[in-house]
Parts: C-alpha cells; structure tokens; sequence
C-alpha cells in the first residue's frame, strides 16, 4: 500500500510543519512579554492624521507614567466603534479600555459589557471637577460606568462680513435666527446651514431645538411639533436647503467654507479647518427660545468588564485626568476639557472661539434616554426628514414620532 | 499548495501503473469485498477525503453561521446579557415582531419595486446592447471593455460617483437637464422622498446594465447564423427574424440572467447605503437595510436574525428554481 502510507507522510509533515509554527509564535509571545508587564488594549475612533501626535504622546505618557503598563492601541472609523463593540461581545474579543462616543451610554449602558466603576470612583473623589452635563452623562442607573475624556457642544458660526453687508447682527433668538437667515439668503447663498441626515448626527443637531422650545423627548408631540415648525419656515422661506436632510456636519461646514451659507450649526471640531479659511467668522451661542439649550457632544472612557486588568486599566484613566498629562492632550486635539479646573489653562483660555463653546458646556445636555433611545432618536430623525422634504406636516410629524418614542422609551 | 499538487499526481501516476500491470478495479464493487482490499474502494475513499477541505470550508463559512444565525432568530437576543449568556428561547415571537412591524412590509415593498424596476431595464438595455456588439463594427472589443468598468467598480466607488452625479445643486445630471432646457426635468434626486429610490434604480441599472450584455451576448453567439440567413432568403424582415428566431432561442439565457440578476439585485446593500442611507426619511430603506438597522442600530440580534432569514426567502427561491432550470436544461442538452 504505498501511497496511504505517502498520504500519511505527508500529513504527518504537515502536521509537523504547523505545530512548530504555532510553537515559534507562542514563544515568540512569551519572548517580547515580560512576567510584570500588563498589557491593555485600547480601542478608540481617532483615526484623523491630525490626531495620532497627540494620541501617540499621551499613550507614551502613559507607558511612562503608570508603572508596568504598555498600551495596545486599535483605531476604527467613528461609525464603526459601537458596532464593533457588540460584535466583540458576540465573538468574546473586546479592549480593557475604550473611548467611546458620550451617547454610546445608552446602549453600552444597558448591557453588561461596561464595567461598574461606582467604588473607584468614589474614591478618587474628582466628581465635582467635571461639568454637570458631562459627569451625568456617565451615569447610568446610578452607577458610574466611564469617566469624560473630551466634551464639545454646537454653536452657531456666522460669516462676519455677510452678516455686515446684510445689516444683520448675530441672532440671540429663534426669531432673529429666521430673520438674520432670510436676509442672508441670495443667489445660490442660503442663511442658514445644519445637518439633518437621518443618523444620531441629525438628531445631535435637531435636540436642542426641541430642548429650547422647553421641552424633551416626553413632550415631543408638542413641544417636537413647534421646534418642527420652525425649521420648516426656514425651508419655506428658502433660507435652509432641503437637501440638508442628506448632510453630515462635515457637509455642513463645506458649505460654510464655500461661502454657500452664511451661518451654520457646528461643534468646535470644526475650529482647525476654519482657521485656513479666507474670510472672517464668529461664533455665538445657539439662540435660544423659551430656553437655551445645546447638545452635548464628545467622549467618555469606558473599561469593559470583560477585562483582567481592571485595577490596571482604571489606574490609566485616573492617570490620564491629572491636568499635567490631560491638557496638552486636549490642546493637540483641539479639544475642550470636561473639567472646571482647566477651564484657565490651555488654548481655550485665550482662543475667543473655543472660549464660546466652553462657555456653553454648562448649558450642554447630555442625550441620556436609556437603553432605547436609538429607537426613539431614529424616530426623530424620520419625523424631520419627513417634515423637511414636505411629505407630512410638523403636526402630524411630531405626532407620529411621540408614538414611537413613548413605546421606545416607555416600556 | 506543491505538497497537495504533488500528492495527486502521484495517486494519479499509482493508478495509472496499477492498470498497466492489469489490476483494473471492477467496475461495481461486489459488497462483499472488504473495503480495505478493494482498490475501488479505496480510491472512492480517497475522493471523500479531497472532498474534505471543500465540505469543511462549506461547513464553517456557510453551514455554522446559517445555524448560529436560526439559532439567533428563535431566541432572545439584545446586547443586555450578551455576555451572560442568558439569551431566552422565545420561539416564533421574533418572526411574530418582525412581520407585525409596518415598516418590515415597507421595506419589502421597497425591495421588491427596486429589484423589478433594476431587472427591467438592466435586461432590456443589457439585451439591446447585446445585440449591437454581436455585429462587428470598429471599436467593437474596446467599447465592450470600457461597458464592463460599470460592473467591475466596487458598489461603494459607483454609490459614490452617482450620489455626486444626482446631486440637487452641484451633480451632473441636473445641469444636463438645464443645460438642454428641460428645466422642469430637474429634481432633488436623492433628498426627495418621491424621487430617491428612482435615483437609487438608476444607479443599479447603470452596474447591471454590462452583466446582462455579456451573458446575452454570450447567447447571441450560439445562435446558428444559417437560421437567420435561411429566414432572410424566405423573405422575413429584421423584425420578424428578432422575433421569431432571436427571442424564442435566447430564452433559456435571458431566464438564466433574470434568475442571477435577481438574486444579486433583491439583496443589494451597500450601493443603497451609500447613496441614501435608506433615506429620506425610509424612501430607500429596502430590506437589507432595515436588517442592517434592527442589527446595529437597535442591537435586537433576535429580530435581526429573524427578518434577516425573511430576506433570504425570495433568493432562496429563486435559487432553487434556477438549479432545477439548469438540471432540466442539463437533461434535455444529454438528450439531444
């Protein structure tokens, strides 16, 4: 029987062959690893070039600073993190720290993925450093579950000499905002530019004209029906573009850039781009109706509770908020801190633009709705769509959406 | 790879000797030879194993995640207690969910006017492109190269291109439509409600459009010229050639490529995503992406399974037809 036998052979080689590569990668593994040495993983969405100076520099401040630590750091498109958090969860490979998005806590919240963090926390006893908004946006259940890593908010940016040729000042109110936008529109030139594209982006951008008309997610057959309204005059009267229901804030600014808008609703990410731009801006706080309000945007850190170095991975959070290693990392982001204690430190001390915005973070809430708001945020986000493309009316809109909120959020 | 190469040529030359030297394997085994003394058998056994790879390939990638994904669909499955493992089994109730939701039968509804609007006018573009590149004529091979771009580009580049091309204030076709007057033509292609999911056809019928030239013209090849030129000299005109000769001949084709292109067509996603994101408001969110969002927006894996092996329905009909369409065509060719 002689080719079995070559069969064999064979098999038994390769056999041989791939255990002893498994064999080498293992050594390998244990080689580079010394015993004392934890290794954490890190997951996070800054995947911009313009980030990686500071993202490289705060983790090497870290290896430094926390001992017998290294990081080991895997970056995902913005859109992707939350996403693979949950596959994660499914296929059991997840980080011991990330960064996730501030409205991830709804969901991450709900589930057991995220580890509780309530007793350290305490002890640490920094709570009352951070911005109300910001700090209750960790909260979940009563429980702490991430600590701020950065906090933003929107505000309204106007091109200066557009708005002195149209005579027109920086709005303050709903009402001056519709009027400084008409006035502003012409040509191809609308008043006003916002994103309302059917994602948590949209909604990011159309909260805080529902919180401003004094109400929320409860009240939103009514309160949701007059924010509503009001963009659909902006629409009517030709100083907001239909097409903004396709628009990411990154289009947004685009045309603001191009001079296709003279105003427009943005957060300060947007600072470094504008910078280069060959026309003078400002930026104001949103105006405000029976209240002001704007959204909270930013990130928090999460330690997941899958991890085995949980005390490791919180000694890196805690390490990471000490205001010597927490502002340079803010300030090469182009970030605002989430702590009062900074607020005199930094370029957003002296830079007039992200001075606003900070100046709003006590004003910036966060969407905290529980482990259903994505149910009732794409509600919103069809309500305006449908509103803003003429195909229902705010009323009926709004009336609509509050049904599907109630059954997201109340049962 | 070499090793594997190796090993077949050298069962094949073994075999080859074992003839030489007369040990010729019956033809049918007789049951009661011991499968280990039977050459036969032995090289049947052999054939099992290289079919091993394959069968564990289709085992993992397809069988497991199918099962995991049934598995998924009649349990309870949200992000809260993934880890515990604590998923209850709830029977039909995901199925129950999914077909009591409104916006399901939206969806399918979406799909189904996208996938036969698509099918339509890809096949009759495609069929008449077809029959233009059948007759030679200068260019011929280079033009058909550069028709095939449309099917090669990714659906993301495509998505891309076209929701530039549709774009209300600054695309392409809207300026073509002012630029020869027909000012009235001009829409809000993709962020009109009314409109998107004609964008969103157009841009599919754009990549179709070479996938069905090519198999028909791959038909149109096989067609006898003599037919024509015996119906020319019996006096029948282009016309009544195309129909009496043409269709009726490449109907076993033209099944065929409906058949493909409606599966690929029916569980098309990321052309659409990129385009509209199911938008406005739900104009495009055809069936795969409201799976998509039950999936990853809402984190309901259960429902998510359940509606996402609904999807697979109307593929796996089609599928199956169409593999008893080729067996059929398989025994009629061995007939003939």
């Amino acid at each position: 029987m002689p080719y079995p036998l070559d069969r064999r052979g064979f098999l038994r080689t390769a056999g041989a062959g791939a255990a002893a590569l498994g064999l080498g990668g293992a050594l390998a593994s244990c080689g580079s690893d010394e015993p004392s040495t934890t290794t954490l993983t890190w997951w996070d969405y800054f995947t911009l070039d313009n980030f990686q100076p500071g993202m490289t520099r705060l983790i090497k401040d870290i290896e430094a600073g926390v001992p017998d630590v290294r990081i080991e750091r895997r970056t995902f498109p913005f859109a992707e993190l939350e996403r693979q958090i949950t596959l994660g969860a499914i296929s059991g490979d997840l980080p011991d720290i990330a960064i996730v998005d501030n409205v991830s806590m709804n969901t991450l919240g709900g589930s057991d993925l995220l580890a509780d963090l309530t007793d350290r926390v305490e002890q640490w006893g920094q709570a009352d450093q951070y911005y109300k908004g910001p700090w209750d946006g960790c909260q979940v259940d009563g429980r702490a579950l991430g600590i701020p890593n950065q906090s933003n908010c929107l505000a309204l940016y106007y091109n200066t000499r557009m708005l002195q040729d149209a005579g027109a000042r920086p709005p303050t109110t709903w009402d001056e905002l519709a009027s400084a936008a008409e006035r502003l529109t012409s040509g191809d030139r609308y008043g006003l530019a916002l994103s309302a594209i059917r994602t948590e982006e949209g909604v990011f951008q159309f909260l805080p004209f529902l919180w401003q008309a004094g109400g929320d997610l409860d009240t939103f057959a009514t309160d949701g029906a007059t924010a509503l309204s009001f963009l659909d005059d902006l629409i009517a009267k030709g100083s907001l573009s239909e097409q903004c229901v396709g628009w990411t804030q990154q289009d947004v600014n685009t045309r603001f850039l191009n001079q296709r808008a003279a105003m427009q609703i943005n957060g300060p990410w947007q600072i470094p781009t504008l910078k280069e731009a060959d026309f003078d801006w400002a930026v104001v706080a949103l105006p405000r109706d029976k209240e002001a309000a704007t959204c909270l945007g930013g990130e928090n850190w999460v330690v997941m509770a899958s991890s085995d170095h949980l005390d490791k991975a919180w000694e890196v959070l805690e390490y990471t908020q000490r205001p010597s290693v927490l502002t340079p990392y803010l300030v090469s982001f182009g970030n605002l801190p989430a702590r009062k204690d900074l607020a005199d430190r930094g370029t957003w001390a002296s830079d007039p633009a992200l001075r606003l915005f900070l100046s709003q973070l006590p004003l910036a809430r966060p969407r905290q709705y529980g482990a259903h708001y994505a149910d009732a945020s794409q509600a919103i986000a069809e309500a305006e769509q449908a509103v803003l493309t003429g195909s229902a009316s705010p009323s009926a809109a709004a009336k609509t959406a509050a049904g599907k909120i109630d059954k997201a959020l109340g049962g | 790879m070499r090793g594997r190469q190796g090993l077949a040529q050298e069962v094949h030359r073994k075999l080859e000797g074992r003839r030489r030297r007369g040990h010729r394997p019956p033809t049918h085994p007789s049951p009661s030879t011991s499968p280990s003394a039977s050459p036969s058998a032995r090289r049947r056994r052999a054939a099992y194993l290289f079919c091993l790879p394959g069968l564990a390939f289709l085992a993992l990638f397809l069988a497991y995640p199918l099962f995991y994904n049934v598995w998924t669909s009649v349990h309870d499955v949200r992000l809260s207690g993934l880890l515990g493992g604590a998923e209850r089994f709830n029977g039909l109730a995901n199925y129950r969910t999914v077909l009591d939701d409104p916006a399901f039968w939206h969806s399918v509804r979406l799909s189904l006017v996208f996938t036969l609007g698509s099918l339509a006018c890809q096949f009759a573009l495609g069929f008449a492109l077809a029959l233009l590149f059948a007759r030679p004529f200068p260019l011929n091979g280079l033009l058909r190269s550069l028709l095939l771009v449309a099917w090669l580009l990714p659906p993301v580049v495509s998505g891309t291109l076209f929701r530039w091309l549709l774009d209300a204030e600054s695309g392409a076709y809207n300026a073509l439509l002012r630029a020869v007057g027909l000012d009235t033509l001009s829409r809000d292609w993709l962020t009109d409600p009314s409109t998107s999911l004609a964008g969103v056809v157009l841009a599919n019928i754009w990549v179709g459009v070479p996938f069905n030239m090519l198999l028909l013209l791959v038909g149109l090849h096989t067609i006898d010229p003599e037919l024509h030129e015996a119906a020319a000299i019996d006096g029948a005109s282009p016309w009544q050639r195309f129909r009496r000769i043409t269709l009726p001949l490449m109907r076993p084709v033209s099944v065929t490529v409906l058949l493909l292109g409606l599966i690929y067509t029916f569980k098309v996603f990321d052309l659409v995503f990129v385009m509209t994101g199911g938008g406005p408001v739900d104009a495009t969110r055809v069936l795969s992406l409201y799976v998509y969002e039950v999936f990853f927006r809402f984190f309901r894996f259960g429902e998510g399974a359940a509606a996402g092996l609904l999807l697979l329905v109307v593929p796996l009909l089609t599928g199956v037809f169409y593999v008893r369409r080729l067996r059929h065509e398989d025994a009629r060719g061995g007939a003939t």
